[in-house]
């Protein structure tokens, strides 16, 4: 039986490393793949503190609506970036700061 | 029905006496090359009014218009129109000697080229001196009387850029300011003591003023009670109105210096109309004088006569002659007032209006043709003084006739108005005496050598003016027969012939020598003089000392058979220098005046000055520091809070920079920053 604690090491280290990739890359590709790191990091967490509700099972329904969404949300960034490319002819998202102050 | 019709006709005509000038005042501005002729056909319609008025009125029915005016609280002031035999008279008189000035002024004025201000003035003039003799209250006399002596002042100051004129109306209209304070407050005591001023009720008929009496030391009218010397303080205060107005001791000197003005003016209103303004006043409201005013009346009056009289002995100037005849004549008008017989002084009053102008008018007839012959040979003399003059009467026979005519009735030589109007003041003043006795004796002394004066003074003018040689032609060196001097045309001639009718005794009287037998004389005589000896004594010794003066003086000024050396002597000199009386009034009165004025041009200049510019430095001051505070301390507070604001505003923007992952660097530090928070907490 793996022990609770290795699931939430794993899910802060994936959480850590997404947030590290969104906030360091400079492909708003990668960036996506940060926030997908750090959405499966919080899957995880929720599948593991599901074993303590086996009857109703919120942890893995919560997992899967997330997943879901994950997918809808990288669908419509996706198509953001491809707007962004459209116009700028660059993915990087730092050059894209045509609102600043 | 008929009564009410001619007295709305007598409104009417009243009316049109008064309105007539004033209209010729307005038209003669506006059309000023026919403004002769228009102030000759108003003051013809005054004088035909005034005629018709006369007829009406004289002696018959007195008539009072009055109008409501003025309410302040229970006191109500009438304008209106009072004519009873006083008034007709005097209306009379005024328009009949202004029309003639009117006539004689065209050619005075012919070449003047503020002729049309001139003849408007003289129209002003008629207007304010006819509504003054009709005017039914004081109050209403009072503004007639400053308007009387305003115009005086513009006519005095005609001719403007000489400078003597302008100093001679300043002097006339600050003497006769003197005098309008006490007429005013005469007014204010009678309008608090009877709440009234309407001549009519309270001299009149209604008799107001009889209704008061004196008891107790209490003075009671209908409406109240004063302290009895109200009553004495309320008659000098008028009188001093008269002083000034009639050029009475001590208030005399402007008039000698108001003969700056044209000699038509002075003869109209300074010899014939104003002056008496005076007089009329005190008989216009006599019953109001007790007996020490009455007294102070007399004594002023003789002396002012006695003064004057010996001041003319001496002067040079003709007019000043005749100025201080006037002064001297009017002087008889005061006394007679003073010993209460009104009518000798309103007799004398017309008598003397006459026969003074006509005096004005042949001596502004030589001065005018001597002021000709001056302009024509560019000679340079004073056409006033004496000493230029002599033996005019072959060059100007009918000015010497006229001029002989009225100097003989101011004499008061018989068959003259003069020996009707003088002798029944002098006879009056030995009555007076005669009753009153001891020291009183001294009335009927000076008042006779003051006549046999006048008759030397008068004498003096004639043979010194028409007699002799004329001394001109030496004085310039120019031989008599290149000097063309003659009477002076119709215009100056016909007035003056027209006035010297009215000097025979004949006019006033049907019988010259007996003054009972005068109709003006008649007309206001409220007691007939005793049967005494003095009506015939009286006029006898004084005509028969005045026909050896008569001669003495032909003998001293036409014959120069005897010769006077009195130029030393300290009476002529006196009597030169008018008694000093100019000299102290400069020292004692003027300098000291002068020198309140200067203190008080210093202490405005240093210390009223000096104190407003140390409030406006100190004001400055002030302000500089509430400046300086307001630019760095309030402005600096405003603007620090703006700058402030911008400074976090830069600052804040700098976080909006547009790349994504600052925004979430920013959005990890908050979450961090909250949850730290709670940790802590």
């Amino acid at each position: 039986m793996i022990p609770l604690q290795h699931f939430l090491f794993i899910g802060a280290a994936l959480f850590s490393l997404g947030l590290f990739a969104v906030i360091t890359r400079k492909n708003a590709i990668q960036i996506l793949m940060g926030i997908e790191l750090m959405l499966n990091a919080s899957i995880l967490n929720m599948v593991a503190f599901g074993k303590y509700d086996k009857i109703d099972n919120t942890g893995q329904m919560f997992g899967l609506f997330i997943i879901v969404l994950a997918a809808a949300s990288v669908a419509v960034a996706l198509v953001i970036i491809m707007n962004l490319y459209k116009r700028t002819k660059n993915i990087d998202p730092n050059k894209a700061n045509s609102l600043n102050g | 029905m008929e009564n009410l019709l001619s007295s709305y006709l007598i409104l009417c005509l009243a009316l049109t006496v008064i309105t007539a000038p004033f209209l010729s005042f307005l038209l003669s501005l506006i059309f000023k090359k026919v403004a002769p002729a228009i102030g000759i056909l108003s003051i013809s319609t005054s004088f035909i009014s005034s005629v018709i008025l006369f007829f009406t009125v004289w002696k018959k029915q007195t008539y009072h218009f009055a109008f409501n005016w003025i309410n302040i609280g229970n006191t109500k002031i009438d304008i209106g129109i009072l004519l009873n035999d006083l008034s007709v008279i005097m209306l009379m008189l005024v328009s009949c000697i202004a029309l003639l000035m009117h006539f004689y002024s065209v050619e005075y004025i012919k070449t003047d080229k503020l002729k049309y201000r001139y003849f408007a003035y003289l129209s002003l003039f008629c207007f304010s001196m006819l509504s003054l003799v009709i005017a039914d209250n004081l109050f209403t006399l009072y503004a007639f009387w400053e308007l009387v002596g305003f115009t005086s002042y513009l006519l005095i100051g005609f001719w403007f850029t000489k400078e003597k004129a302008v100093r001679a109306n300043k002097k006339a209209m600050i003497m006769n300011r003197i005098g309008d304070i006490g007429f005013l407050i005469g007014i204010l005591i009678i309008l608090s003591h009877f709440h009234t001023l309407d001549i009519d009720l309270l001299f009149g008929q209604s008799d107001l003023f009889s209704s008061s009496f004196i008891k107790n030391d209490a003075w009671v009218s209908p409406f109240g009670i004063m302290p009895s010397y109200w009553l004495t303080i309320a008659g000098y205060c008028f009188f001093t109105g008269a002083i000034a107005k009639s050029a009475q001791f001590p208030l005399h000197t402007w008039l000698p210096d108001a003969m700056q003005g044209p000699t038509a003016v002075s003869s109209l209103i300074h010899a014939a109309t104003m002056v008496a303004a005076g007089v009329f006043l005190l008989l216009r409201i006599a019953p109001l004088f007790n007996d020490v005013v009455l007294i102070t009346i007399a004594i002023i009056g003789l002396f002012t006569a006695f003064m004057a009289a010996t001041i003319a002995l001496t002067q040079n100037d003709i007019k000043k002659v005749l100025a201080f005849s006037t002064i001297s004549q009017l002087g008889f008008m005061m006394l007679a007032v003073g010993i209460k017989d009104n009518s000798a002084a309103i007799f004398h009053l017309v008598v003397h209006a006459f026969l003074k102008c006509l005096l004005f008018l042949a001596a502004g007839m030589v001065i005018h043709q001597l002021h000709h012959l001056k302009e024509e040979k560019t000679l340079t003399f004073d056409e006033q003084n004496m000493q230029n003059m002599g033996g005019l009467r072959k060059l100007m026979p009918i000015t010497a006739v006229v001029f002989l005519i009225a100097a003989c009735a101011l004499a008061g030589l018989p068959f003259t108005s003069g020996y009707l109007s003088k002798d029944a003041i002098l006879v009056s003043v030995f009555e007076y005496a005669d009753i009153n006795g001891g020291l009183f004796w001294l009335f009927p002394l000076f008042i006779s050598i003051t006549s046999w004066l006048t008759t030397f003074y008068i004498f003096r003018v004639v043979y010194r003016v028409f007699f002799g040689d004329f001394r001109l032609p030496k004085i310039v060196s120019i031989p008599l027969a290149s000097l063309n001097l003659h009477d002076p045309n119709k215009w100056m001639i016909i007035p003056s012939v027209i006035l010297s009718v009215f000097c025979f005794g004949f006019f006033f009287a049907y019988n010259p020598f007996n003054l009972d037998s005068s109709w003006v004389y008649n007309g206001f005589n409220l007691q007939q003089h005793n049967e005494g000896l003095y009506p015939i004594l009286v006029p006898l010794y004084i005509n028969v000392m005045s026909f050896a003066i008569i001669g003495v003086t032909y003998l001293i000024y036409a014959k120069q058979n005897i010769k006077l050396n009195l130029e030393t002597s300290w009476m002529y000199k006196l009597s030169y220098n008018q008694w000093y009386f100019d000299a102290f009034y400069d020292v004692f009165l003027i300098k000291i005046v002068l020198l309140k004025a200067k203190a008080f041009y210093w202490f405005d200049r240093n210390v009223i000055d000096g104190f407003i510019h140390f409030l406006s430095e100190l004001t400055l001051s002030i302000s500089k520091i509430a400046a300086w505070i307001d630019i760095h301390i309030i402005d600096g507070l405003v603007n620090g809070a703006a700058a402030l604001v911008k400074q976090i505003g830069i600052w804040l923007r700098g976080m909006q920079s547009g790349k994504l992952q600052h925004y979430f660097i920013w959005m990890l530090m908050v979450v961090l920053s909250f949850m730290i928070y709670k940790i802590v907490i």
